[in-house]
């Protein structure tokens, strides 16, 4: 991390009008701008090549029943400086409207669509005003993130279709594909446009799963939410737990100990290495080669019992909590651990080089579903899917949390931005966790568990936290309300972002190679449906 | 080709190596045992999620592993409602997945059962109360098996399903 200082003067010397306000929150700095400059600030700062900004995430606030007041929030990753920034804007009153930033930026698309459905306010000017997380069977004027929508408010039912996006001419069919799948997968809808075999044009069409997560953590005291956190998406457990565990300990002024910071390390990459691994076998085992399927599904399983042994729970549900970890590793453990992951180590590399010599497997893999780097960079995309486009991001290396600042973790990074270059981060990824792992045990300090907070945070005050789990980064944005209740969680799985990316990788494919594209993505309906 | 072979040589067979799961909260009715008795030997499966958080099917999942191999004992997993005895369900049941829930169930052929896996399944779980959830399971269809947990065990799974396999107990006449 760099100072951002030069940054926020350069905007603010471009835009001596626009910006009312200039101040820092828990070390972001940020800029209060002009409603109908947001657009023109954001693509400077998007476009200017001493910034390159790309939306990180954009969230809204309902600040009733304290001021009648909408906040907007823009939070911008300059890559130049691989640092934070935060446009704030503010809708008064009886104020509905905000111009919309997604014609200069991708990016945006469906955030302002989000905003819209769950908020009622209105992004004008946006190319595509349809309902997301609302399906067209939701009763008009139902917002349910507006702080006068009651939790648990009975919806009725009305008529609507969903239109999709028609492309035309001869020979050109529809496959409608969802929203329950063919094997055990989550629900969500894929709309295929095909001339013979290759896909013309993808449509994603999700939020089957919207279960009001962020509304159901406004119903929960700041100390208390951690199991909510980690049903948000279940394979991601320890990720959202800790992504909102910081976020809550920030606003506490908690101080975790160095200990608690190298467990916490150590489960996450636990989490990561049977995610990875399992998904490994999963691209293998869409290519019909069912050998490394079988390997890879023991070996994920000897991971999953390794972490019901330390746990007690196969997901490592409950290791986290505020303040630290809610439960200890005696030496015993860690040397068990360590023996158990060097001999998974070696049995992996034997199967890494039987899938490798495999001809027929490895040509199914290049060149399918490429997601160019500039697409990429266009939609903000994240996590192992934009390691594998050439954007070389990761927040361990980047905004260290946890112990990674004591760990430098190695990144895995290609450009080719096929099925292979998402296998091969896969791949890189799963030795470096084992590495990792072997260094916490090396350097795990004595100490204590949980630390005690400093304060109990005013009403109104908020917290960012960002954690890189294994699909990529997890973003939480907590706010304190009255009474320790929470006014406002943002929950962003990385899912969120790289969903509308698999619609242009998928272009130009055939379709029997779009389950393998969007195993090679592995993204979360769980996640992004919230 | 050596190499594989090697592989497999080495690592032997893993089936079964798994600790035995917790027992089941709530024991199988007699309804349940006898309206499986048609797929004793052979039960097909098709899994419906309606908002659970992933966790529930990435157990499922696991019961086609090397080490449970659930095939073993006859029991697969079908494609599409149409081929399926038995619908699993997980989640709570969101608003958005009603109709599809309803219309996985009328696919299904008769006779059929309906296993409810998962606390949410079973009575919302975490989500119980939300505006987006109208479940649980057996609000919408009805249910013969429960298997509680966040999520249940595999092996917590597999004995359920070895329990379907029973011989009914025979009424008294
Ligand atoms: S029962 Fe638990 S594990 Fe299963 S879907 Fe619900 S929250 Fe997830």
């Amino acid at each position: 991390m760099s100072d951002a200082r030069p940054a926020v003067e350069q905007v603010q010397a471009a835009f001596t009008q626009a910006i009312t306000e200039v101040c820092a929150a828990h070390g972001i700095p940020m800029l209060r701008v002009k409603k109908q400059d947001l657009p023109t600030v954001a693509h400077f700062l998007h476009t200017n090549p001493g910034f390159r900004g790309s939306l990180s995430l954009l969230w809204a606030v309902d600040h009733r029943p304290r001021e009648a007041r909408y906040e907007l929030c823009y939070l911008f990753t300059l890559a130049e400086h691989k640092d934070w920034l935060l446009l704030v804007t503010d809708l008064h009153g009886d104020e509905r409207e905000f111009p919309s930033i997604t014609p200069h930026l991708h990016a945006a698309k469906w955030y302002e669509r989000e905003i819209r459905d769950l908020f009622g306010l209105i992004p004008v000017g946006h190319p595509d005003l349809r309902r997301l997380v609302r399906h067209e069977h939701w009763p008009k004027g139902s917002y349910p993130l507006k702080k006068d929508f009651p939790w648990d408010r009975v919806l009725g039912r009305v008529q609507g279709e969903y239109a999709f996006r028609k492309i035309h001419g001869e020979g050109i069919f529809e496959v409608p594909v969802g929203p329950i799948h063919a094997g055990i997968i989550e629900p969500g809808h894929f709309r295929f446009s095909v001339a013979g075999e290759p896909i013309m044009q993808l449509e994603v069409r999700h939020f089957w799963k919207h279960r009001g997560v962020e509304k159901l953590f406004e119903q929960q005291q700041l100390n208390e939410a951690v199991p909510l956190s980690e049903r948000v998406s279940g394979d991601t457990s320890v990720g959202h737990s800790l992504a909102y565990c910081q976020a809550v300990e920030t606003l506490q002024g908690v101080e975790v100990s160095p200990r608690a910071r190298y467990l916490r390390t150590l489960f996450l990459e636990l989490e990561r290495l049977h995610n990875h691994i399992g998904d490994v076998g999963a691209i293998c085992n869409d290519t019909a080669y069912a050998l490394a399927h079988a390997h890879c599904g023991r070996m994920k399983e000897q991971l999953m019992q390794l972490n019901d042994r330390l746990t007690g729970s196969r997901f490592l549900r409950g290791v986290n909590c505020v303040g630290g970890v809610a439960l200890d590793l005696s030496g015993l453990q860690l040397a068990q651990v360590e023996v158990e992951l060097n001999a998974l180590e070696q049995d992996f590399s034997a199967i890494e080089k039987i899938v490798f010599a495999n001809a027929s497997l490895t040509e199914r893999l290049e060149n399918t579903g490429i997601l160019t780097e500039s697409i990429a960079w266009d939609h903000a995309v994240i996590g192992v899917v934009g390691r594998a486009s050439g954007i070389d991001r990761d927040l361990r290396r980047d905004r260290p949390f946890a112990a990674y600042d004591m760990l430098q973790p190695k990144v895995a990074f290609y450009r080719y931005g096929d099925v292979r270059a998402r296998m091969r981060v896969r791949l890189d990824e799963i030795h470096e966790s084992i590495r990792l792992i072997r260094e916490v045990r090396r350097s795990l300090p004595l100490g204590r568990l949980v630390s005690q907070p400093m304060h109990q945070p005013q009403p109104g005050a908020w917290a960012l936290s960002a954690v890189e789990g294994w699909r990529g980064e997890i973003l939480y944005v907590v706010m304190a309300g009255d009474a320790g209740l929470i006014h406002r969680c943002k929950v962003r799985d990385p899912s969120f972002v790289n969903w509308p990316a698999i619609q242009w990788a998928a272009l130009g494919n055939i379709v029997p190679d779009f389950p393998l594209i969007n195993k090679s993505f592995n993204l979360s309906y769980a996640g992004n449906d919230l | 080709m050596f190499r594989i072979l090697k592989k497999s040589l080495q690592t032997g067979v893993v089936t079964g190596q798994h600790p035995a799961g917790a027992a089941p909260s709530e024991p199988l009715s007699q309804d349940a045992i006898e309206k499986a008795k048609p797929f004793r030997r052979s039960l097909t499966i098709r899994e419906v999620d309606t908002g659970s958080c992933n966790a529930c099917e990435m157990e499922m999942n696991a019961l086609a592993n090397p080490v449970y191999d659930v095939e073993r004992f006859g029991v697969h997993i079908a494609a599409s409602p149409r081929h399926a005895d038995a619908l699993v369900v997980t989640g709570p049941v969101t608003v958005n997945m009603e109709r599809a829930l309803k219309a996985v169930y009328k696919a299904t052929a008769d006779p059929k059962i309906v296993i409810a896996l998962g606390d949410c399944a079973i009575h919302c779980g975490m989500f119980k109360g939300s505006y987006a959830v109208t479940g649980p399971v057996d609000r919408h269809i009805p249910v013969d098996v429960r298997i509680s947990g966040c999520p249940p065990r595999p092996a917590e799974i597999l004995a359920v399903l070895e329990g379907l396999r029973q011989e009914p107990a025979t009424s008294k006449t």
